[in-house]
């Protein structure tokens, strides 16, 4: 018997989740207080379907702001101390220690400067969401090959070509894999700053109706958290796919496209 | 300037003179203070020639490639190629081949051949045309479309020559170019170079630690010391050409690349 693919198998996997959260508590195993089935969390999600919707539209708006403060700043800053030697002494390993720390703690700082709207949560899940990504750029323009600049040069590349043509074209892979971690941090920040301290938005909707034992409007409200953070990962994934072709797939291929090429031609050493 | 003067009232001899270096010392500054690399080098090569320079580890061979590209300035002392200095890097008049053959891994072969050209601002047909003639040259033919990671160590060193002749240069200099090669298939491209060689009729400085490989490729093989790098010995080398593989096996050749390896160890 031929073994199923990866793919198939995960596909299963999820189906089997759905159906064991629909059938768990329809047999009154778990009480529906503690675990709402799929089917009672959907209909607390149409029932209250504009509230949702609402709650959904604050926190995309949210979101959207915060990943442009944190890939904005963090490709600006991650770009100017990979690229600087004394900027990185002098930044790198305070940004580096910065990143361990729980920045939530900062999250009521921040509400008390920018008030309990959009702007704190904005604010906070753009920090959070802004280490991975300029330590990742960093990281990226530290990493790059000097051959690659040597021989640009030699060619007669001029600094802004160095940049334009090596230095960016290079670094690009892992500035993504940082805009990755960064993008699904700022969710994880709004989410949360939402849930501490608001009015609106899906992580508010979480605790309020944690608070009056809604049990199937909190799972409706989880479950859209899960499936926005999928998405975007999802996303994410494809362009950093579409990108690194050259990177990833290389190392992979190389071999058996050097096989085809042995069966069907000869090739020059 | 005297020394410009010198060197311009030496180039009487035969043939004209592609690379005039004299009275070069580098000196760097190393973690304990000035660290002499290079030491009254003086060299000349003719137009066409194919130089090979060897020498023990960190002798400062690479150092004088980089200052013949104009990526290095030395301390002290002159380099003229075809008769100017050459301050900074100009890939119409010198073309560099790396170890690595740094070929940029996002572009296709076609694409990194026509590099140089595009940071010309040439138009995309020529460019397109020029390319697709070095990569015919250098016997890669319907490869243009292939990435880096879908070409074996010695195509991308192909790739690599072509990139470095594609702006025509009169002289091409290679930093151990087929270090990272097998066995085989370093002894094969040494051979297709020498064919490029022929065909294009550049000058070439070619950088080895593969005394057999000096010995087959050269004309003139220049004996580097340990640091401070000094030019200890030039040894022509009177191997007919074209060079072939049997020659390998002659008492002549023997003997050439044993006198090259008596004063590398003597140097060291």
């Amino acid at each position: 018997m031929r073994r199923p693919r990866p793919v198939t198998v995960r596909r299963l996997l999820i189906v089997a989740v759905l159906v064991l959260w629909e059938a768990v508590p329809q047999t009154g195993l778990i009480p529906e207080l503690l675990l709402p089935s799929l089917s009672s969390t959907l209909r607390a999600l149409i029932a209250d379907w504009d509230k949702y919707g609402e709650a959904l539209l604050v926190t995309l708006y949210e979101v959207s702001l915060a990943m442009l403060v944190a890939c904005g700043a963090g490709i600006l800053v991650g770009a100017l101390v990979g690229g600087l030697k004394p900027l990185r002494d002098l930044l790198l390993p305070v940004f580096s220690s910065l990143y361990a720390v729980p920045i939530v703690i900062l999250y009521p700082i921040f509400t008390a400067w920018l008030g309990i709207g959009s702007e704190a949560k904005i604010a906070f899940a753009g920090v959070y969401g802004f280490f991975p990504v300029m330590l990742s750029t960093a990281a990226g323009i530290r990493t790059i090959d000097p051959q690659l600049l040597l021989a640009a040069r030699a060619m007669g590349a001029t600094v802004p070509q160095q940049i334009g043509r090596v230095v960016i074209p290079a670094s690009i892979p892992t500035v993504l894999t940082g805009l990755r971690l960064g993008g699904a941090l700022t969710i994880i920040g709004v989410v949360v700053s939402e849930m501490l301290t608001s009015t609106a938005g899906i992580g508010y909707l979480v605790t309020r109706y944690r608070t009056i034992l809604d049990s199937a409007h909190v799972f409706a409200a989880v479950f859209m958290i899960l499936v926005l953070s999928i998405l975007f990962d999802t996303f994410a994934r494809y362009i950093e796919r579409r990108t690194m072709v050259w990177q990833t797939a290389g190392r992979r291929e190389r071999t058996d496209t050097a096989d085809r090429r042995l069966t069907t031609a000869p090739a020059p050493v | 300037m005297q020394r410009l003067a010198n060197l311009s009232a030496a180039r009487t001899d035969a043939g004209p003179t592609a690379i005039e270096v004299a009275g070069l010392s580098h000196v760097y500054d190393g973690r304990e203070g000035k660290v002499p690399a290079l030491e009254d080098i003086a060299m000349t090569v003719g137009a066409g020639r194919f130089v090979v320079i060897v020498g023990p580890s960190g002798c400062g061979k690479t150092s004088l490639l980089m200052m013949l590209a104009g990526l290095r300035r030395p301390s002290e002392g002159a380099i003229l190629c075809n008769g100017r200095p050459i301050p900074s890097p100009d890939p119409e008049r010198v073309g560099v081949v790396f170890q690595e053959a740094s070929l940029f891994p996002w572009l296709s072969a076609q694409d990194n051949v026509e590099f140089p050209l595009a940071l010309r601002h040439a138009p995309r047909a020529e460019r397109r045309r020029r390319a697709t003639d070095m990569l015919d040259l250098v016997g890669l033919q319907g490869f243009g479309g292939r990435y880096p990671h879908e070409l074996s160590g010695g195509m991308k060193q192909r790739v690599a020559i072509a990139r470095g002749l594609v702006q025509d240069p009169p002289v091409l200099l290679m930093d151990e170019p087929f270090a990272a090669l097998d066995e085989q298939t370093r002894m094969t491209m040494g051979h297709e170079l020498l064919r490029i060689w022929s065909q294009t009729l550049k000058t070439v400085v070619f950088i080895t630690h593969s005394l057999t490989e000096a010995v087959y490729l050269a004309d003139e093989v220049l004996v580097m010391s340990a640091r401070p790098g000094r030019i200890i010995d030039r040894i022509a080398i009177a191997l007919p050409r074209p060079r072939t593989y049997d020659m390998m096996a002659t008492d002549t050749f023997g003997r050439l690349r044993d006198r090259i390896w008596q004063q590398i160890r003597t140097a060291d």
